[in-house]
């Protein structure tokens, strides 16, 4: 078809009204004309009640020229809610469609746009201002004919009636026609002004506004006003004048159009005294006459439309008309599958203003060859990596991959060679499985899972979880995953089995780290609801998300004498959390030691507000749920904001107690209380095994608990099965959930999955303890070598002995290259280096 | 502003120790009250038994420590010998640059009694940095006047005990 040949950027506005369009904007023509028909048809029936029925006095008449009449309105009522419903659909198709196509073309946008590209103007480009636009397309057939062909139709139909009288009344809108757009410059002009002298003024407010500390050390309370309220004059002369031109037009417009029926009056009233005009041809001369004006004013406001749509569509398709580097996939033939070897000869890579980034640049690899890139910051090593990965175009001398030069390879060939790990990984949101199968999903061009259509197998993701180290990672995933009631049951029957054996072998080690449950302490690392109830439910109306309007429970807390304490817990709670956290992004690092959720914090915000102006009785009772809810939550050991007062914890001890006396007595069967030998479906897995939860997040100690549960899950063969549930861990938005060392390390494991012919790593490892770094180092070399060919921007010098070649960078150059030894021996620039670090 | 309106009863909170502790700091001492709750609030309690390690030479963990109470010792090894450094107390603020970037222990810590102490690591430093444009700059400066005075003072105090050193001094010049 030929709009998928032209790029959304080169269409016109108007290409977009009829493709894809055609069989809805001709049911729009269709429906109009007939709609025409029954706007007009009511005018007719107009005159003929007046001078057949009401004249002739005939009844029956009367009632078959009424009865057409309402016809005729209803019928052009329903087909005017059609119209409607056709037109938003148009728009609604369209926009999508606008929004679909410039999002495809953006996404293969060269790197370099995106560099001066603000993420937020991309947003607001798909978002709003394709809005305009669409209601443009939606209108553009049915707005123009249905207005032109009534305003047509009334027009014959004057003329019809009386020439004459027609001529003079339609005479006006030449004259409309001529005024309105003389007016509107004046208002343009002075919208203009109004713009500019309004951002004088809000950059006035905001410079008084940093610079308070001074206004009032100062005391300049005088100067700054008098500043302010001359640019507040300005601005209010400019608005007045802005303002008299807008309502010019809106009255200029009003005035004439109603001046209409003034002429008919004179005129036609004088004709019907001389007999010259039937009474009933003036009433539907007047009627039609009146009805002129809404179409008028809605072509006027199409106008309108089409010129602000116009504006908005061109300004972003001229933003993002930029050509891609690359053709995405080749046409005629499959992705070409390359040897490995690359071949760089006097490459050059100069930015847009001319600076040299990269010059002279010579590189021979064989297939599996490993090349290592060193150098200061800014030599252009990682430039250098990102050119043979296509990821820059370079501007002289030429890459070969496999003897193909690199930028006349399509973006598939390359992606199906070659595997990138940059040097700041991006993880999109979705489960970590999703994450690690995103390079082969991407070369495979399926969304299925694993195992399916050729994608890696669960066994081949495990043994990639091991060998980049983040296998520990995605356990703990698996062990904070809190199982359901009605699957993972042979897993839960083994879990209470070990737990057991667990404490027994290990509990004493691990209490440190650990706060086992027991019915007489207080557990600092878990919420007071948890305290309180010591168990577990079934029941809607026990979950922890639910007591704060259980009705028995909240009768407890009274009995109990923990309501007001638990109030004013949450109260402080409250005010502590917002005071901090305010103002911050909805990032995990944040509100990881938050009882309040980043989704909650605004309607927190807003109850603090009120809690700043009246006393904790006199709110509402959804505010004090919410406070209550919040102190339910509270967990000493992770809310550092607020402390336990001692007597708050004794009360909630005696709580315990009394609660299990209470519910033992009324509801035997509601809750189920942390035994041994249950299992505790609201804990996650890990602290099921422990009977307990874990003190602390230190890495550390997460090690040493790792070491004896995989110890553990190995004997009891529950590895593989944790792991799978730990891949379903969503990891968040930008993977905000994962630290950045897990981050790169998934990054590392999505590409290695795909085990590429050519292995580019930027710095891939920056964010990495040592042990993993050597991991991954020690993998490069063993596994690696000779299969894949690998350039890696290095950091660190002491992972780079073994590697085939090292090039020293320098300002855009190699300075040298040879192996390790080779180059040390030249007791050249590395060796410069290597001893300096 | 909460946090200075103490709450009848309650003890003093973690936050509000971690925040004190910070304000003795030469690194934290400097910055607005909006940003320095937020690193009182991110910033962990951890304790350590006489003997373990807090960071160790060539590691690179990423982390600062504020020792609370406790003693320890940090020591280089070179040449297969442990060498002591000297001894941090209580009250001292350790590894503040590492927060600004990579950067791998040259030393090891090693706590010589049992040890609690306040740990703030690189990942949360840099998105808090994130969230308050300012507060760079403050930092930089401080930690800038840190070496600068260190240097001032090692050389008129130091260096006639240390000819040799003198050749390899000037980390001020960087």
């Amino acid at each position: 078809m030929v709009k998928d040949e032209i790029p959304v950027v080169k269409r016109s506005l108007f290409s977009w009204i009829l493709p894809g369009n055609l069989k809805f904007q001709l049911l729009l023509l269709v429906i109009i004309v007939v709609m025409v028909f029954a706007r007009v048809l009511p005018l007719e029936m107009q005159k003929r009640i007046v001078n057949e029925a009401i004249n002739l006095r005939n009844i029956d008449l009367l009632l078959i020229y009424s009865a057409i009449y309402l016809a005729a309105v209803v019928f052009f009522s329903l087909l005017k809610y059609l119209t409607n419903i056709i037109q938003t659909i148009i728009t609604q198709r369209t926009t999508a469609r606008m929004r679909k196509a410039l999002y495809h073309h953006i996404l293969t946008l060269p790197l370099n746009f995106f560099r001066k590209t603000q993420p937020g103007l991309v947003v607001n480009a798909l978002g709003s201002e394709l809005t305009l636009p669409g209601n443009f397309v939606g209108m553009a057939v049915s707005a123009p004919v249905t207005n032109i062909l009534t305003l047509l139709a009334f027009a014959v139909y004057l003329f019809w009636l009386n020439p004459l009288l027609a001529a003079v009344s339609l005479s006006i809108y030449p004259i409309i026609v001529f005024l309105i757009p003389l007016l509107q410059k004046g208002v343009n002009r002075a919208n203009k002004k109004r713009i500019v002298a309004a951002r004088t003024y809000a950059g006035r407010i905001a410079e008084a506004i940093s610079g308070i500390h001074e206004i009032q050390g100062n005391g300049a309370f005088e100067i700054e006003n008098q500043k302010n309220d001359r640019l507040v004059d300005k601005l209010l002369k400019i608005r007045i004048v802005w303002s008299l031109y807008r309502f010019g037009v809106k009255t200029a417009n009003g005035f004439f159009t109603s001046l209409g029926p003034f002429l008919v009056f004179i005129l036609g009233g004088y004709l019907s005294i001389k007999g010259q005009l039937e009474l009933g041809a003036l009433v539907a001369f007047l009627s039609a006459q009146e009805r002129l004006f809404d179409p008028w004013k809605e072509l006027i406001e199409f106008y309108q439309v089409y010129q602000d749509g116009a504006v908005n569509y061109n300004r972003t398709v001229e933003y993002f008309d930029v050509e891609p580097e690359y053709q995405l996939a080749p046409k005629d033939r499959e992705p070409l599958e390359l040897d490995g070897s690359i071949e760089v000869r006097d490459l050059s890579f100069a930015t847009d203003s001319g600076i040299h980034l990269l010059e002279g640049i010579n590189i021979s690899l064989k297939p599996g060859e490993h090349l290592a890139l060193v150098g200061f910051s800014g030599s252009g090593k990682s430039t250098l990596a990102l050119c043979i990965g296509q990821l820059y175009k370079y501007t002289g001398g030429s890459v070969l991959m496999g003897d193909r030069e690199v930028s006349n390879l399509t973006k598939k060939d390359v992606i199906y060679n070659t595997g990138f790990v940059s040097q700041n990984p991006f993880i999109f949101d979705g489960t970590i499985e999703e994450n690690i199968l995103y390079s082969c999903r991407a070369k495979a061009g399926t969304n299925g899972r694993n195992g399916e259509n050729g994608l890696p197998s669960l066994d081949d993701i495990i043994a990639i979880l091991h060998q980049t180290g983040i296998f520990a990672d995605v356990l703990r995933f698996g062990l904070n995953a809190i199982l359901t009631h009605d699957r993972n049951k042979e897993l839960i029957e083994v879990l209470i089995r070990v737990r057991k054996n667990f404490q027994r072998d290990f509990g004493e080690e691990l209490a440190d780290y650990v706060e086992f449950f027991d019915e007489n302490k207080y557990l600092y690392f878990s919420s007071v609801s948890e305290n309180l109830i010591f168990g577990t439910s079934k029941r809607e109306e026990f979950k922890k998300t639910n007591l704060s309007t259980n009705h028995y429970f909240t009768d407890f807390l009274k009995q109990a004498d923990l309501n007001r304490p638990l109030l004013s817990l949450g109260a402080e709670l409250a005010r502590q959390t917002v005071d901090i956290l305010g103002n911050l992004p909805p990032d995990g690092v944040f509100f990881e030691q938050s009882p309040i959720a980043a989704e909650e914090l605004d309607e927190y915000k807003l109850m603090t507000a009120q809690l700043k102006k009246k006393k904790l009785h006199e709110l509402s009772d959804a505010h004090r749920e919410m406070l209550l809810e919040l102190a339910l939550r509270f967990t000493p050991g992770v809310h550092k904001m607020v402390s336990l007062p001692q007597i708050l914890e004794t009360l909630i001890l005696e709580g315990r107690a009394l609660f299990r006396e209470k519910i033992s007595r009324d509801d035997p069967e509601a809750i189920r209380f942390y035994e041994m030998s249950e299992y505790i479906y609201s804990q996650t897995i890990l602290n099921n095994i422990f009977f307990g939860k874990t003190k602390t997040a230190n890495p550390k100690a997460q090690e040493r608990i790792n070491q004896s549960i995989i110890q553990l899950l190995i004997e009891e063969d529950l590895l593989e099965g944790i792991i799978e549930i730990g891949l379903h861990f969503d990891v968040g938005n930008k993977g905000d959930r994962l630290s950045g060392g897990q981050q790169q390390k998934l990054a590392i494991a999505r590409v290695f999955l795909k085990a590429p012919r050519v292995l580019i790593m930027d710095e891939a490892t920056s964010a990495l303890d040592n042990k993993s770094q050597t991991r991954i180092q020690n993998l490069l070399e063993t596994r690696w070598k000779k299969k894949s060919t690998v350039i890696s921007v290095v950091h660190r010098l002491d992972t780079i002995k073994n590697y085939d070649k090292v090039a020293v960078m320098k300002a855009g150059k190699i300075l040298e290259m040879g192996t390790y030894d080779e180059l040390i021996t030249r007791k050249g620039v590395l060796y410069e280096l290597v001893g300096k670090k | 502003m909460s946090l200075s309106e103490k709450n009848d009863g309650n003890p003093t909170s973690e936050l509000e120790q971690n925040l004190e502790f910070l304000r003795q700091t030469y690194f934290f001492s400097g910055l607005p009250l909006e940003a320095l709750k937020v690193f009182a609030y991110l910033c962990t309690r951890e304790k350590f038994k006489q003997g373990e390690y807090l960071f160790q030479q060539d590691d690179d963990d990423g982390q600062a420590f504020y020792i609370i109470e406790g003693k320890a010792n940090l020591e280089r090894e070179q040449h297969a010998k442990i060498h002591v450094i000297r001894e941090c107390n209580s009250g001292e603020f350790i590894g503040g640059l590492t927060l600004m970037g990579d950067m791998r222990r040259l030393f090891s810590l090693k706590a010589t009694t049992d040890i609690s102490c306040l740990i703030i690591n690189r990942e949360k430093f840099a998105r808090t940095m994130e969230q308050f444009q300012g507060v760079m700059p403050k930092i930089f400066k401080a930690l800038v006047n840190r070496i600068d005075s260190w240097e001032d003072h090692f050389l008129i105090n130091r260096t006639d005990k240390c000819l040799e050193c003198l050749r390899d001094l000037g980390v001020s010049l960087l």
